[in-house]
Order: C-alpha cells, then structure tokens, then sequence
C-alpha cells in the first residue's frame, strides 16, 4: 500500500497521474484498496473493533471482495495505521469520493491504539510505540474529518516529550533527536494545531534543521546526507514556516546528482533509484517550486490534487 | 533452514495451502519468489487454523529469513514461544545470528525486547547491543533498545564509560552523546547537584577544544546547561578562550551572538553591533550554505526593542 502511494505521488507530483493512469485501472485499483479494508465483524464486535481500518496487502488469503460490509475477524490480518493513511491517501489521489470508508470503525480503532503516554501503536498487539503512527494518526483524522480517535492533549504532550536536549523530535522520548521524527513530530502538531504548545522552542527547532544542510540533508548530526532527508527536514521547515532560510541552489545540486539514468533518485549518488526515495526527491524539489511540478502539503504529506479533492468532498472551494 | 519445497515434504502432507487472492487488477502486484510465495501459503493455511507447532517454528523462521519485516509472522512467532513453553534462550540465540544481516530492521529489536521481557533477563543484552553498535555505530534502534535494557535490569553503572570510549573512537557520534545525556539525567537515583553539571560542562569543554567543529558537541554543551538552569553567560571565558586561539567554527561565533542577545535582552538594551557583524561573517565567510538563515538571525536580533 505504502508502495503504491510512493508511486502515485510521484505521478501526482510530476502532472501526470490522469493521463497515465487509464480509466479502468483507476476504478480496479480503488476495489483493490477497499478490498483491503478490514471492517467489524457482527459477529465478533468486541474484538474487531481494535483491528478495523486498512492492511497493506491481501497477504492473509482471505476472498477478495471490494464490497464488503464487513469482514470475518482474523487476529493475524489486522488493520495498520500507517497503511490506513497511505490507502486514505491513494484514494485521494485516484479521486475516489471514499464513500466506502468506515469511519467510525477507523476512528474506534485510534482510540484504541493510543496509549497512555499519547503515542500509538501501529496495529493491534503491537508494542513499537512512537511518533511516526503519531503523525499518521493525525493524517487519518484529518481526511475523515473525524478527531474522536485522539486524545490531542495527550498526543500533544507525547511530541513535547519527544524533543531533546538539541531541540529536535526522536522517536520517543530519552531519543536522539531525528529528521524523520522530527518531521512526524512537527506536521502532527501542524494538524492538531497545537504547534504553539507542542514546540519547546521553535527558533532553536528551526535551526536545527538548518544546520542539518551539508548541501542535501542530512538526518543527525555528523551523519551524511540522503534524499528522503531533504524531505523530511525540508517538511518540518515548511510546516514552520521557514523553508525560505533553505540553501536552495545546493539542495537543488544534491538532489540532481541523486537521479539516475535509469530515473528516479536513490538516497545518495551512489545508490540506485528506488520508489520512495523518488518521491521523497520529487517532493522536496516541489517544495522548492521547481517548474513542471505540482505542489504537494507538508502537513499531511499528500500532493496537492488529492488535498484539493478531499477538499472538494467536504464542500469547501 | 529448510530449502525443501512444502509439497514434497511428508511433514506437510495434511495441509491445504491457501494462495493469495488478489483480484484481476492488484494496485501493487508483488513479484515474490516462488519460494517466498509457497511458504507463505502453507503459513496462511495453518494460522487460518491457528495450528501452534513445530513445524510451523521453522515455517516462521524460514519466511523471516526471507522478509524480516513482515509484521503477522512476528507476531505469530511471538505466540509460539508461549504455547510450546519455548526455551527462550534459543530464540536469543536465533536472533543473535539473524541480527548479524538484518540489524537495521525494526521487527528484530521489538522481538527482541518481547522475548527479553518474558524472560526477565537481561545479562545478555549488553553483549548483544555492542555488538550491533561495532558494526553500525549510529544504529538508532540499537541506541533505543539499549536505554531500554539500561533501565528494565537497572545497568546504568558502567554506561557512562561506555559512552567515553565511543567518544573516543568517534568524537562525533551524536548517537553516544545523546545517550550520554540520557545516563546523566534520566538515572532515576541520579543527583544532579552542582559537582555533577561541572563535570559534564567540563567534558564538552574538552570535547569541543579537541575538535571545535563538532556541533554534538555544542549542542550537548547548551543542552546541559539549558536544563540545569544555568545561564550561557557563564560561556564567557571560554569563548573568548576559543577565539584566542584562532578559532573560526561557525559554531564558536554563533553560541557568541546566543551571549550577545542573552545580554541585550536582560538589559533592555540594543543588539551589541558585534553580533550583527557575526552574523553577515558568517552569511559570507564562515557559513556561507546557511547565509539566508544569518540574514534572518540578524534582523531577529535588530528587533530586540529597546
């Protein structure tokens, strides 16, 4: 699931998701997505309702069935919640009216899944808890417009604690301060608005993230630079509002000297490409207004033409 | 590790596999292996059952093997060690050597700390985790896994040693600096009095003269003294120490404007026009990839009202 929203963001983001994507494979792939939905069993509510939401993958073997109402509970073929979000987002991006959504079944899940300390385990049973499902949880509500599944005061002073003595988000609190965290961090608190409150001290975040620039982004200190970096620190700093203080001419240059004849971009010049470190070099190339490409929103970290259909949906424009 | 295929194998004979049904027009076909593919689908046939067995032990073993980061097969795992009351020894043992390859993924260090934790013992956790941070010195899961074990078996006393001979291979490993903080601070017997905040003060002094570039360094300087209340005003001599000796780090010059605006600010006065002189030598020669950012810097600092 996660795959294909690197996929088809990365169309998004270069224009050309309608024209590459035929009308047939649009409608399949929107029943492929919603067959992956697991939903409450009727018979079984009690325990469905921790596992509702979407997987990544028909892995487990059960019918394949785009339809469904509701599906049998099975312990080992529960829902994630980051590849909720990335299947929320994919249905966005192929323009679907997510009118097969169960909201309430995903929004029960959160509620769930969120623990005592405001952050969230990833899928029923799961001890691997940090702020990357923080964020996505966020993403969740935000498109289903449906904040009933978090505590946002909890999760608020989950984040907070997440930041160290450098000022900048890990993965938990006691953390090294980390780009991918700290991007997860800062878009969640941009969603829940709670950016004042969350941030222990946002000049010196922002900093932080600049002084991550060697030419690309780098993700801590004294390590090297990579081009899901540039994105992620690149993000926070947008969301903050000072992605302008960014050395654009040298990002620019790393990021060019990522791409590959093949195409794509790989983490440094010399990795080959792969799918999510070309969205994550499209993206920030977006951010930086490169010609030819769309724009994409940082909080939610979805190109722009799935937010306008998302926005379309709930009424507004 | 077995290589047989399940359908020749007698011990498999009873079960049905169950392929994966993905409609005609999956959005992310996934070219698996066969091999991959065919144990996946004995693997769905007995969780469909929830068979807890033997077989299917190394059944999980063998998929982890070739997809360490499927989630279910973890977890399913994790119940077999339960119902065949496993010796969890060897299942330490089976990710000591899966570790070897696999040390970036996630699922190993959770499962680790699963097993760990039903065994209530930790004396092999150490051994473990240096092992990891030989090999890959920023490891973050396995900087993270470590906190854990320092605090769950109560192993704080020889961390701080532990830190100092990182530091000692690599100065600028930020990894071993913020664990450092993390001992100093978060021991819970841990006093912090004042001998305790001179000493760590002291060290990033030292640190810092060793190699004046290195913003861990730095940062753990300010960080200390941030949380321990005390003013960056107290840097005074230090940095003029620095600058005695020739010392150019952006670093040095920016924790030099913190003082100058610390000062402006308790004074109710205007920026000292040194600080603004700072910050264009450091747009145009000192740092020049962040000149945007000193720009900024400086007009914050002439909008300190008087």
């Amino acid at each position: 699931m996660t795959l294909a929203f690197f996929c088809l963001g990365s169309l998004s983001l270069l224009g050309q998701l309608d024209s590459a994507v035929s009308e047939k494979d649009r409608k399949e792939w929107i029943d492929w997505i919603y067959a992956q939905q697991v939903l409450p069993d009727p018979e079984d509510l009690d325990k469905s309702r921790y596992t509702c939401g979407f997987k990544g993958s028909s892995w487990a073997g059960h019918s394949y069935d785009p339809q469904a109402t509701s599906t049998k509970y099975d312990p080992n073929d529960t829902a994630s919640i980051p590849n909720t979000y990335t299947a929320l987002a994919n249905l966005l991006l192929l323009g679907d009216d997510l009118s097969r959504v169960n909201t309430k079944a995903i929004a029960t899940m959160l509620k769930h899944l969120q623990q005592e300390d405001g952050s969230y385990a990833p899928t029923y049973g799961s001890s691997e808890t940090d702020i990357r499902f923080v964020f996505c949880a966020c993403v969740i509500s935000h498109i289903l417009d449906d904040w009933s599944g978090v505590d946002i005061d909890r999760a608020t002073a989950f984040i907070r604690n997440s930041q160290s003595y450098e000022n900048a988000m890990g993965q938990s609190p006691e953390g090294e301060a980390h780009g991918g965290s700290t991007f997860c961090g800062v878009a969640a608190l941009t969603l829940m608005g709670k950016l004042k409150e969350g941030l222990v001290d946002r000049d010196e975040l922002i900093k932080w993230c600049l002084a991550r620039q060697i030419s690309g982004f780098q993700g801590r200190p004294n390590k090297k630079e990579d081009t899901c970096y540039c994105f992620w620190i690149g993000g926070a700093l947008q969301n903050l509002g000072a992605f302008h203080l960014v050395n654009d001419a040298n990002l620019r240059s790393f990021l060019m000297s990522t791409q590959t004849i093949r195409g794509g971009f790989g983490k440094d010049s010399e990795s080959p490409p792969d799918v999510l470190h070309s969205y994550m070099g499209l993206a920030t190339l977006s951010l930086m207004k490169e010609p030819g490409l769309t724009e994409l929103d940082t909080a939610l970290n979805i190109p722009i033409a799935g937010v306008n259909h998302l926005r379309k949906l709930r009424g507004h424009q | 590790m077995q290589t047989d295929s399940y359908a020749n194998n007698p011990e498999w004979e009873d079960v049905q596999p169950i392929p994966q049904d993905d409609g005609e027009n999956p959005l992310v076909p996934i070219a698996y292996s066969r091999e991959y593919s065919e144990a996946m689908d004995y693997f769905r046939a007995v969780a469909r059952v929830n068979e807890k067995s033997q077989r299917v032990l190394e059944l999980t073993a063998h998929i982890i093997d070739m997809n360490p980061a499927h989630y279910t097969i973890w977890q399913y795992r994790q119940s077999l060690l339960d119902a065949l009351k496993m010796d969890l020894n060897t299942e330490l043992d089976f990710i000591d050597v899966l570790a070897e390859e696999k040390s970036k993924n996630y699922q190993i260090w959770h499962h680790r700390q699963v097993v760990v934790e039903k065994l209530g013992n930790g004396s092999r956790e150490i051994a473990f985790i240096n092992k990891a941070i030989e090999d890959d010195s920023k490891n973050y899961h396995a900087w993270s896994y470590r906190q854990w074990v320092v605090q769950a078996f109560n192993l704080w006393d020889n961390e701080l040693s532990y830190v100092e001979d990182n530091l000692r291979i690599d100065i600028r490993n930020n990894s071993a600096w913020n664990h450092r903080y993390f001992v100093v601070f978060s021991r819970p017997d841990a006093k912090i009095d004042d001998s305790t905040v001179q000493r760590e003060v002291e060290f990033s002094k030292r640190m810092i003269k060793i190699a004046p570039n290195n913003g861990s360094s730095w940062n753990y300087l300010l960080g200390v003294l941030r949380k321990c209340g005390q003013s960056v005003e107290t840097l005074e001599p230090f940095l003029d120490e620095l600058s005695k000796d020739n010392i150019q780090s952006p670093h040095l010059l920016s924790t030099k404007i913190l003082l100058y605006e610390h000062a402006a600010q308790k004074q109710e006065r205007s920026i000292n026009d040194e600080a603004l002189k700072l910050c264009d030598e450091l747009a145009s020669k000192y740092d020049p990839i962040r000149s945007k950012y000193w720009g900024y810097r400086k007009s914050q600092l002439q909008a300190i009202s008087i």
